[in-house]
């Protein structure tokens, strides 16, 4: 199920909410866990089956790593159950690539195996291996109820697209919370204003770019149209949902970590990924870079851990090979500013914003592309090699039509707007004002998010499936 | 106002809000036919296992709920009007508004079309016409976004392209080109067709080219009935109606229409007035999309024939060409197949006139 759906906003949320708020205190977690089966069978049925096999391993190799954590063998139960977690990812998203390019490499035939990537398997797959991880280095207690386990793994406003919640971060608020109007509030807002971006911005970027790859009358100009307009749209993408699953979290008492914090106005790649899909960040952090040694290694090393790690952070987003370059690209130029480029990047005040807008932009344009040959052909048109017209008629026409999304996009993309409203707040009158006027706002942009909802068609997630 | 205050008005409110849609969602009976958007609504899917097991049973769920939510229009036009004036958007789902026009978005041009339509068309040359030493004239009728797109910053097809081809490919016919004698204003505002008051003088000049005289003193109809296009629906904006005119005069009064879609010859008007109450106004005109009819005029000075090869903007003009006809046989062939003509009309030194406008051609695989 989708958060921009009529289903979810108007059919699923309202009852959970109410059913949720009706019962006792100790049913609570059991409403959330049943809504978040509803919810993931909603759309998938057959693949929750799966979901619940990884949830209850993960739950009696905790058991069984806690019981023996004394002992030696411990650690093979450990690299067991990650193993097979991972096998579980492996198998689901990535045969078909492995398949595929055996096939390429030996020139052999064979045939793809018949199976679909289960939804949001690649984000619970990473929290229940944190969970076990976790238990075995003793920085999280045993959970022993497997319900309050499931809830977390499974619980829908964070099971499909992340953040990608640690269970440490929810430990206590699984046992004990509480929901007052003030954090519902808050979660209201964070909720609807995610929607927002998903639904208004987003969309409508994504609608852009979709017109330009059915485009017969390319320009160079309309490539970087495409390319900015990618760029927008997957952030506003990514970070509405998470916007909407913090808030939702909030609306039933939970406080997730953010995911995002305006990487657009980073000054380096390394702040980039800094403010970027903050939890996958992290998770790579603590249980791939530091156990590999971090940066406490010799400078060979540590250019290996680099690599390793964003290997597997362009590999965790897709099974093609322009994942993998997008994540390599990355980690070359994290090293470039490791060993030459950071501090200069610093005194550099606006040269550092081109910088990283380019380097990003062209990393989505990697990252966004369905083929090599589409990778090449898009960097191709973007500094015009194919005898590519500067400007086209087509993009004459849709620079108009979305210069003033793409300027409220990149207004949007930087802390601008919640600057402006803290400076209104911070005066006595304009606090009133906007105590006032925040209910009817919020109520104006749900009212519009339907609108757009009932009478558009482009709505699709782009991290639903990763 | 305390910021607490405020938090409790916007958890109540949302929460009355989100309550109160969903209630009126589920409770509500659904519609069966949307009439601004001219289609039949989809129903509440009906439950099976097998469905909610392959996952179809949410997507239907969705395209319903879609479909039959409370205030569909209403919101719709709130989309329509956020596009068009928050964001400043060109078109909302391909429909444009400029200068008080409605249009939609016909691009590109798409050369596979127009090869198909032109096959078609020789097909029908080759095998009625080409032994009757029939010589064909073909009118292309332009679209109003051959007017609205100049100079007004919309995206167009490459109509130069599309006469330039077209004439090529048939080029065993007689071109009229009537583009230099239309305006933007002899279009509907609300609707795509062109408005028959307006194009006497196209009549006048297809008349003449192919040796026959139009000159009748047409009385204008104007009826009472707020004409709303085609594209009021899909564009979701509350625009002004356009009204529909239609001319008349003795000869058209007494002229006898036959429809022969059944097989049966049955009796139609000219101007059919039920048609007024329908949900496309302007199939007034000869009833709209028919694949066969003729029209039979007893007045006519001369005994000549002609056959129209059409589609729905020959309807208003074929009125205006009966004076210099005794019969006017229409043929639609989206409604026909071009393979079987000869079972119904019989081919021998009639005028033929086809008359296809852009839209068509760019979109005619419906042609068969």
């Amino acid at each position: 199920m989708l958060f921009s759906s009529i289903t979810f906003l108007y059919v699923f949320l309202p009852i959970i909410v109410a059913l949720y708020f009706i019962v006792p205190y100790k049913v609570k977690n059991y409403v959330l866990l049943l809504a978040s089966l509803i919810f993931y069978a909603w759309g998938e049925p057959k693949y929750i089956i799966i979901m619940i096999v990884q949830i209850i391993l993960g739950y009696i190799f905790a058991i069984i790593i806690d019981k023996y954590r004394d002992k030696s063998s411990v650690k093979y139960m450990l690299a067991m159950i990650v193993i097979v977690n991972l096998g579980f990812l492996v198998y689901f998203k990535y045969a078909n690539f492995f398949i595929r390019t055996f096939g390429q490499v030996t020139g052999v035939s064979v045939n793809l195996l018949k199976i679909a990537l289960p939804i949001g398997i690649s984000f619970y797959t990473f929290q229940i291996v944190s969970y076990v991880i976790d238990v075995y280095r003793g920085t999280v207690a045993l959970q022993k109820n497997p319900f309050y386990l499931a809830t977390y793994i499974s619980f829908f406003p964070q099971l499909i697209a992340g953040p990608i919640v640690r269970y440490v971060d929810v430990e206590k608020q699984l046992v004990e919370r509480k929901s007052d109007f003030d954090k519902i509030a808050h979660g209201i807002r964070r909720f609807v204003l995610g929607l927002g971006k998903k639904v208004l911005i987003a969309n409508t970027l994504g609608e852009l770019c979709d017109i330009f790859r059915g485009s017969s009358d390319l320009s160079v100009a309309y490539y970087w149209l495409y390319a900015i307009s990618f760029t927008l749209h997957i952030y506003y993408d990514f970070s509405g949902y998470s916007d909407m699953a913090i808030g939702l979290g909030k609306i039933f008492g939970f406080d997730f970590i953010e995911n995002f914090n305006y990487p657009y106005i980073s000054k380096s790649i390394t702040e980039f990924w800094r403010r970027w899909h903050m939890s996958l960040g992290t998770w790579f952090r603590d249980y791939v870079y530091i156990p590999l040694g971090g940066n406490r290694v010799s400078k060979a090393k540590f250019i290996r851990n680099i690599i390793i790690v964003w290997f597997l952070t362009g590999f965790w987003h897709g099974a093609d090979w322009n994942f993998i370059i997008w994540g390599c690209y990355f980690a070359i130029f994290l090293l470039i500013e490791k060993f030459f480029l950071i501090k200069k990047l610093e005194n550099m005040k606006v040269f550092n914003h081109i910088y990283v807008m380019f380097v990003v932009i062209i990393g989505f344009v990697i990252f966004n592309a369905t083929s090599m040959n589409q990778v090449i052909s898009d960097i191709g048109g973007l500094i015009g090699i194919g005898e590519l017209p500067f400007v086209s008629s087509e993009f004459l026409y849709y620079i108009r039509s979305y210069g003033l999304v793409l300027i409220i996009a990149i207004i949007g993309a930087t802390p601008l707007p919640k600057k402006v409203v803290h400076i209104i707040n911070s005066k006595a009158n304009g606090n009133k004002l906007l105590n006032l006027l925040e209910p009817l706002v919020m109520l104006i942009i749900m009212i519009l998010i339907t609108a757009y909802l009932v009478d558009g068609s482009f709505n699709p997630f782009l991290y639903f499936r990763f | 106002m305390e910021s607490k205050v405020k938090n409790r008005i916007l958890s109540i409110s949302m929460l009355i809000f989100l309550v109160g849609m969903s209630g009126w969602f589920i409770f509500r009976t659904p519609d069966e036919y949307s009439y601004s958007e001219r289609r039949v609504l989809k129903q509440k899917p009906v439950f099976s296992m097998e469905e909610f097991l392959d996952g179809e049973y949410g997507k239907k769920y969705e395209d319903y709920a879609l479909d039959q939510f409370p205030l569909r229009d209403n919101l719709r036009g709130i989309k329509a009007i956020s596009e068009n004036y928050i964001f400043n958007k060109a078109d909302n789902n391909g429909i444009i508004f400029k200068e008080g026009h409605l249009s939609k978005i016909e691009y590109p041009l798409k050369e596979s079309m127009l090869e198909y339509a032109g096959n078609r068309f020789e097909f029908i040359y080759k095998k009625y016409l080409m032994k009757k030493d029939i010589e064909p004239y073909f009118v292309i009728v332009p679209d109003k976004n051959y007017y609205l797109g100049q100079k007004r910053n919309i995206l167009t097809m490459d109509y130069e392209k599309l006469y330039k081809q077209m004439y090529k490919k048939t080029s065993y016919m007689k071109h009229i080109d009537i583009r230099s004698h239309l305006i933007l204003e002899d279009y509907y505002y609300t609707d795509t067709h062109w408005r028959q008051e307006k194009i006497g003088d196209i009549a006048k000049l297809i008349a003449d080219k192919m040796g026959t005289k139009v000159d009748a003193d047409y009385k204008k109809v104007v009826c009472k009935e707020p004409f709303y296009g085609v594209y009021v629906g899909q564009s979701a904006l509350k625009v002004t109606p356009d009204k529909l005119v239609y001319l008349t005069d003795d000869t058209l009064k007494k002229c006898s229409v036959l429809c022969y879609d059944t097989g049966m010859p049955v009796k139609k008007e000219l101007y059919d007035m039920d048609k007024l109450k329908s949900k496309d106004m302007y199939e007034v005109f000869l009833s709209g999309a028919v694949a066969l009819l003729t029209i039979e005029n007893p007045q006519a000075s001369s005994d000549k024939e002609l056959i129209m090869f059409r589609d729905s903007f020959g309807s208003s003009l074929a009125p205006l060409l009966v004076e210099g006809y005794k019969k006017i046989t229409m043929v639609d062939i989206r409604y026909i197949n071009s393979d079987v003509l000869d079972a119904f009309i019989e081919f021998n030194d009639q005028d033929v006139l086809f008359v296809y406008s852009t839209l068509l051609l760019n979109s005619s695989l419906g042609i068969r």
